[in-house]
């Protein structure tokens, strides 16, 4: 069942390692009738064993687009037009996922194989009309050559260590019987029970209620901890970035304007967005009736995006020499972080 | 910090007394009623004028049912709703045929959450807001126009913009014109349901201001319902913590967060994910689901999941009254226990 993973988790300083998935310069198009929106424009990250990197931003940032294109997953009219996924399981070859025929065998072995994914609502993303077990004996067998017999032990060995009470019983059950936390919960089953090298999450617990979050966070960790497996978490929810994440990524239309360590990130960000996003997140700890820092504007619809750095309409920093007319790339700045701003490497 | 403006002296605006709201489960071929969801079981509050008043819990704990009722968008089952009126009389809500709430409509005005939903896409944004205005024959068009263009300028919105459609506007710019409809006919409370949960954080953060703004600019009185604790510790006086039809605990933000008196408000604070990665703790999680209202357990609802709970907890309900500190709890431990709430960066009481 569970291989034992010999090699030591995998830490920033850890620089030896090669990362399990490396997304370089990716870029997402979606060719609609009013125009083309450039969904993902150059996204770029690593993700190693062990590690959970997290993917922040607000609607329309390109967050969910950029997972859906790891697996090349794209309905139309959208487009992966360019960039690498370089996928490296433990010991094998690297290889580059989008050069694979998106409905060629070969990625599909790896969708829901080697790198599973959770979706934000559970209700649509099982057959209402198949029950849970057949479901989860179907992802098994796609991707093991072992028996019905098998298959369903394993499935039920599953559903009992992602916390599911009496599997035996509710693997002949339908998604509508179960809760919006034991859906998540079947879920997740579903996508670790092929034991994947990386596991990516969209907003998996943005549906559940705080208390159920709580629970689905934790079982998330520990089921990581057990496969030495990566996760990429993708989420709007700065608290929970800051509860799962060790790297983290911050998305503003289409391109990663900030990533670094979460402390880092937290502690002090660097692009004016995430420093903006970070103070206009509400907590319990706030002094009562103060009035909240907020970003001015809105996000700008992704026909629309505006010149240079998107963000500076709405930036407090913004630069009138510099910021409408360029684009600014991804620079190093202090120890261990990355921003895409003027106001850092500018010669 | 800064408290509401005198709470003290002023007068409830609106008094919620043991509301009770249940909803037949009907199975079969012939409808019979197989047994009831007990949505609303026993709920008690009141709001002062000019306050702002939070109903808090997860989903199924019958908020959004509560407000239905005070609207009388459905009848309650028991119970008293009552407002007082301009003429400073309490009237019952809840005992009112529908055609006499009608004037008293005009002092209730609601704020929905789905800001996408809410609008009717084939109007205009001026016929929008000034459908309250028509409905409740006030002006002349002239008139209306003039109010719908200062209800725009004061939500934050260019009033050039009244000829369009609402699929125009962003989530933000939408709810906004939501607030701008509630306060077309100068309400003196307003009913918000979720105003900002389907809003991203930095929109967010812009409608709590405006509506903590129109509330100092106007004497508004909220009545608040959220599932986001850090939400509601940011705009409330006070908050009610609800949890399967019943109330919890009632406080200010402040003790409620800082000093829970019911373990489900502690278990609630521990789930919320904490906002800095240093301090990264194993914090106690919730086990079990939320109590199925339609078969809820015995005695007290969150005994099954309560780490506190005693052999009482299991026969006898914990009324909801005041504990030795003269805070409102229903819990029959709540002398005894010491619960730990959020944890204050250089608090006071920290």
């Amino acid at each position: 069942m569970q291989t034992p993973e010999s090699e030591s988790v995998v830490t920033e300083q850890d620089t030896v390692t090669e990362p399990l998935l490396s997304v370089q310069d990716l870029q997402t198009y979606f060719f609609t009738d009013e125009g083309t929106v450039k969904a993902v424009d150059g996204a770029s990250f690593d993700v190693y064993a062990g590690q959970t990197l997290g993917i922040v931003g607000e609607s329309g940032c390109g967050k969910s687009i950029t997972a859906k294109s790891i697996l090349q997953i794209i309905d139309r009219p959208g487009r992966i037009i360019g960039g690498q996924v370089k996928f490296s399981p433990d010991g094998a070859a690297v290889q580059n996922l989008l050069e694979l025929e998106p409905n060629g065998p070969e990625i599909r072995s790896i969708r829901g194989g080697e790198i599973s994914m959770i979706f934000q609502e559970p209700m649509t993303s099982f057959s209402p009309i198949h029950t849970f077990g057949n479901q989860i004996i179907e992802a098994i067998r796609l991707h093991s050559s072992l028996d019905k017999i098998e298959a369903h032990e394993l499935a039920v060995d599953w559903m009992r260590r992602v916390g599911i009470p009496t599997p035996e019983t509710r693997m002949s059950e339908y998604a509508y019987q179960f809760s919006g936390g034991q859906r998540q919960r079947a879920m997740i089953a579903m996508a670790l029970c092929t034991e994947p090298r990386v596991l990516i999450a969209d907003e998996p617990t943005t549906a559940l209620d705080v208390t159920t979050q709580a629970q689905i966070l934790d079982l998330l960790q520990t089921l990581q901890k057990q496969n030495d497996m990566a996760i990429v978490f993708i989420t709007h929810d700065l608290g929970v970035i800051a509860e799962v994440a060790d790297i983290v990524a911050v998305m503003y239309l289409g391109k990663v304007v900030e990533i670094g360590p979460v402390e880092s990130i937290f502690s002090s960000p660097k692009h004016p967005y995430s420093k903006a996003l970070l103070s206009s997140m509400p907590t319990i700890d706030a002094a009562h009736r103060e009035r909240m820092p907020s970003i001015t504007g809105a996000i700008p619809h992704p026909q629309n995006r505006p010149s240079g750095c998107a963000f500076h309409p709405r930036c407090p920093s913004y630069m009138s020499d510099i910021c409408g007319l360029k684009e600014p790339e991804l620079v190093s700045v202090g120890t261990d972080q990355q921003a895409s701003c003027f106001l850092y490497g500018r010669d | 910090m800064t408290d509401a403006p005198n709470v003290g002296t002023k007068k409830p605006l609106l008094e919620v007394n043991n509301l009770k709201k249940s909803f037949p489960i009907k199975k079969g071929f012939l409808q019979r009623t197989v047994g009831h969801v007990r949505a609303v079981d026993d709920v008690s509050f009141s709001i002062t004028e000019g306050e702002t008043l939070s109903l808090v819990g997860e989903s199924g704990c019958g908020k959004t049912t509560t407000v239905r009722a005070i609207m009388r968008a459905i009848n309650p089952d028991e119970g008293q709703v009552l407002f007082r009126t301009r003429d400073d009389e309490m009237v019952d809500l809840a005992e009112l045929s529908l055609s006499k709430i009608r004037p008293l409509r005009r002092d209730i005005q609601m704020i929905f959450q789905d800001p996408f939903s809410s609008l009717n896409p084939r109007m205009t944004i001026f016929q929008l807001i000034s459908e309250p205005l028509l409905v409740n024959r006030i002006g002349t068009h002239e008139e209306r126009q003039d109010r719908v263009v200062e209800l725009l300028r004061k939500v934050g919105l260019r009033p050039e913009y009244m000829q369009r459609f609402p699929h125009a506007f962003s989530g933000g710019q939408r709810q906004r014109i939501g607030i701008a409809r509630a306060l077309a006919i100068n309400p003196r409370l307003i009913v918000a349901d979720e105003p900002v949960s389907g809003l991203d954080v930095s929109v967010q953060a812009q409608v709590i201001n405006l509506m903590m703004d129109l509330q100092d600019e106007f004497g508004l009185t909220y009545l608040f319902v959220s599932h986001d604790l850090s939400v509601v510790n940011q705009i409330s006086d006070r908050v009610v913590v609800m949890y399967v039809g019943r109330v919890a605990e009632v406080g200010t933000p402040q003790e409620l967060f800082h000093n829970p008196k019911h373990p489900y408000t502690a278990a609630l604070i521990s789930s919320l994910p904490i906002s800095d990665p240093k301090q990264r703790a194993e914090r106690t999680v919730l086990e079990g689901e939320i109590a199925n209202p339609a078969n809820p357990p015995s005695g007290c609802y969150f005994h099954p999941r309560c780490p506190f709970a005693i052999d009482k907890c299991k026969v006898e309900t914990p009324p909801l009254k005041e504990d030795s500190s003269g805070r409102l709890v229903s819990c029959h431990r709540a002398d005894e226990l010491e619960l730990v709430g959020a944890t204050k960066p250089g608090a006071a009481n920290g």
